[in-house]
């Protein structure tokens, strides 16, 4: 009995892993067509001139976003330093940016 | 012709070493060796020992600069030094006292104390310990081969552009100070990481973070700093770089560049430096008051949160580098403001430690005197500096010797205090000998008197309109007597560095050795012998608070509660690769600088991806100390 358990929560462990390897294989497929996508819109010229520019940024935002989850394993659990340097940085890099651009 | 006779020589050096055709006999010879040992040391005590030991060789350097800056400045119209040497002089007596004197020796104290002070048996990555070193090592020497090849860095510390373009600085100089201090950044980088992951996930069990020992947090801070204010620093000597040797222009503003560019990137870097360098002299002086006042730290909650204050408004404030760059009103009261802020937490400070000694049992051991003559001469040059935060003042002030009186009266009269107070301090857990108190006391005064008559008629000198950088002055304009009196200030400082330097040799010569707490001190540092074993805690010590040692020492315990049965200890290996991967970059930077072609810099940053393949491919997973041979093990850093 017990050790049916065991072996079908190693099973289900497994079939964990396989999940979770999937959700890298998806991600990293997503990233890959992000990337294709950003360099189709500047080297075809499919939209106007002047939406190019803000629409690789929003690409970009969501390959950082979907970079920071899966390969920096921001949805685990213990990750509240990562969390707390990534703000703080974000948040001297917007300072040094207003700090130079915008005075 | 030459260059390629070393390189040969080292390609085959290095051919030997990795096909193993060498004499089985002189390698074992070699590894026993004393050098070998220290060349591939991956022990943070010893780390530690290096980095300090080459803080205090380049502080004497740079000191040697200033005392010679001096004498040019003695007399009106001096001919002494004059022109190109006096700007080579004074630009790498700033170089050199801020990147390769008081950095190293604060990572000196850092590598030795942290780990100890947490209850770790070494920092996290032990081989970046010592790539950051070695790392440093090398920029440190590239910057300085200036004196020997070309001439040395002559732009200032600052090494402003257009000035440090090739056009207005032609010859190596500058191209020394960029590689130079991209080398040394990138070790500072490394060690800096490896600070914030040990302070994390090393501390003992029971050690929370609002246990941690003062010099810890401070580290903490200083370590968080420098992870965002080094890469500013990297690519704007990276650009800086590309104009010089490639031809770019990001900083030409007739091709469309922008030298405005270089000052915010050198400042971003250059205003949480000062911080990254005055914190950790704060964490030693909480450490030295509390221990010497036989009180625990006053505040203890309020001095970390002063501590995070400041490394988070660090960032705030750069600009006020720049009041005269011409940015506009807006843009200078914001940052003036910002930097009027910073006086609050250091104001917290200061009064946490007086409070500290408020009633306490004072003894007047060398490290608290340092640590007494810090906190009015500090107080003097935060003064100062809520001074020149002031935009419409500072028009003023700018480039004057005033400045140069605000910035020594902080970083001498801090950071310097503070790191011989720390020395003074930890030196018997360093080399398990005491440094001679008498001699520490010539020290203090005569440096303390020194220090005071050198800087406090510069204040005057600045307000009567002196300008800094500049190599003499006029006659009959009523400079003459204090900068006479600036100068004889010297003699004292230099007298106090020659007692230190005495005091270090005779504490080698010496044979008494101290107990593990010669301070009746209160942290855990104190609880292993001194110095500490490789391994520094036999078993990993249980924290029951803040002053974990000092507690137990109240509850009648002769040690500390241990967390962890006796057995193996698994420590690092020695390895030599660090080494070879600084010299290779050095080799890589001394090519771009010899510029012609850039063969040698290629073939050095060949030699770079080598050492990092062996790197990668290393199987050595460390060693482990059984605890029959702790005994053995128990040997120490050597004095």
């Amino acid at each position: 009995m017990v050790q049916q358990q065991n072996q079908s929560s190693r099973g289900r462990a497994v079939s964990d892993k396989a999940n979770r390897e999937m959700k890298y294989v998806i991600s990293f497929i997503f990233m890959i067509l992000l990337t294709a996508a950003a360099f189709y819109l500047v080297s075809t010229g499919a939209v106007a001139e002047h939406l190019i520019l803000p629409l690789i940024l929003i690409l970009a935002t969501i390959q950082v976003f979907l970079q920071l989850f899966t390969f920096m394993h921001l949805d685990q659990k213990g990750t509240a330093f990562y969390t707390i340097f990534i703000i703080a940085g974000i948040f001297f890099a917007a300072v040094c940016v207003v700090g130079i651009v915008l005075m | 012709m030459g260059t390629l006779l070393v390189l040969i020589v080292f390609a085959l050096f290095l051919v030997a070493i990795f096909t193993g055709g060498y004499n089985k006999d002189l390698k074992g010879l070699l590894e026993k060796s004393t050098v070998w040992d220290w060349l591939t040391t991956v022990d943070h005590k010893k780390i530690g020992i290096l980095y300090f030991f080459s803080g205090i060789f380049y502080f004497v350097v740079g000191g040697i600069e200033a005392l010679l800056i001096r004498m040019q400045l003695v007399v009106p119209q001096n001919d002494f030094i004059v022109g190109d040497t006096y700007n080579e002089l004074m630009t790498m007596h700033g170089t050199t006292m801020i990147f390769l004197a008081a950095m190293p020796l604060i990572f000196g104290l850092m590598n030795v104390v942290v780990p100890l002070q947490i209850g770790a048996r070494d920092v996290a990555f032990p081989f970046l310990n010592a790539l950051g070193f070695w790392l440093f090592t090398f920029g440190a020497i590239l910057v300085n081969l200036g004196w020997f090849f070309g001439n040395a860095p002559d732009a200032g510390w600052t090494s402003y552009v257009s000035l440090a373009l090739n056009e207005y600085s032609p010859g190596p100089g500058i191209d020394y100070y960029v590689l130079g201090l991209q080398i040394t950044g990138i070790g500072t980088m490394i060690s800096a990481i490896n600070f914030l992951v040990t302070i994390i996930n090393m501390r003992a069990p029971g050690m929370s973070f609002l246990r941690m020992p003062l010099f810890t947090w401070t580290t903490f801070a200083t370590s968080a700093l420098l992870l965002f204010a080094m890469p500013p620093l990297a690519v704007g000597l990276l650009l800086l770089m590309f104009d010089r040797l490639f031809g770019a222009n990001f900083f030409d503003y007739t091709m469309g560049g922008s030298s405005i560019i270089w000052q915010h990137l050198f400042w971003i870097f250059g205003h949480p430096e000062v911080y990254i360098v005055i914190l950790p002299a704060f964490g030693i002086m909480s450490e030295v008051i509390s221990t010497f006042s036989k009180k625990r730290l006053y505040g203890y909650t309020s001095m970390v949160f002063a501590s995070v204050l400041i490394s988070f408004l660090g960032f705030m404030v750069w600009v006020h580098h720049m009041f005269t760059v011409g940015l506009g009103p807006v843009s200078n009261s914001i940052f003036a403001v910002a930097t009027m802020t910073i006086a609050v937490p250091t104001g917290i400070k200061v009064f946490n430690w007086l409070f500290t000694m408020w009633g306490g049992e004072i003894r007047f051991t060398t490290a608290m005197l340092f640590a007494l003559g810090f906190i009015p001469t500090f107080v003097i040059g935060g003064m100062t500096g809520v001074m020149v935060a002031l935009p419409p003042a500072d028009f003023q002030y700018q480039d004057s010797y005033f400045l140069v009186a605000h910035f020594h009266y902080t970083l001498v009269g801090g950071v310097v205090m503070g790191l011989f107070a720390g020395a003074y301090y930890w030196w018997p857990k360093m080399f398990g000998k005491l440094l001679n108190e008498t001699l520490g006391k010539i020290h203090f005064w005569s440096f303390l008197i020194g220090f005071h008559l050198t800087f406090f008629p510069q204040h005057f000198l600045g307000l009567f309109g002196m300008p800094r950088r500049v190599f003499t002055y006029q006659p009959n304009v009523g400079l003459e007597n204090l900068n006479l009196i600036s100068t004889i200030g010297t003699i004292g400082m230099a007298i106090g560095v020659l007692a230190f330097a005495a005091n270090v040799v005779l504490s080698f010569v010496k044979k008494e050795k101290v107990p593990n707490d010669p301070w009746n001190a209160r942290s855990l540092e104190w609880t292993i012998p001194s110095p500490p074993p490789a391994y520094n805690f036999v078993q990993t010590p249980l924290i029951r608070g803040y002053d974990a040692w000092w507690i137990e020492k109240q509850a009648g315990n002769k040690s500390m509660k241990p967390a962890e049965p006796i057995g193996p200890i698994h420590m690092p290996s020695s390895t030599f690769v660090p080494f070879l991967m600084s010299l290779s970059l050095f080799i890589a930077g001394l090519g771009f600088i010899a510029r012609e072609n850039f063969a040698a810099g290629i073939l050095g940053l060949i030699m770079f991806f080598i050492t990092m393949f062996v790197r990668s491919f290393d199987r050595n997973h460390g060693c482990h100390i059984e605890p029959e041979e702790f005994d053995q093990a128990n040997k120490g850093v050597k004095a």
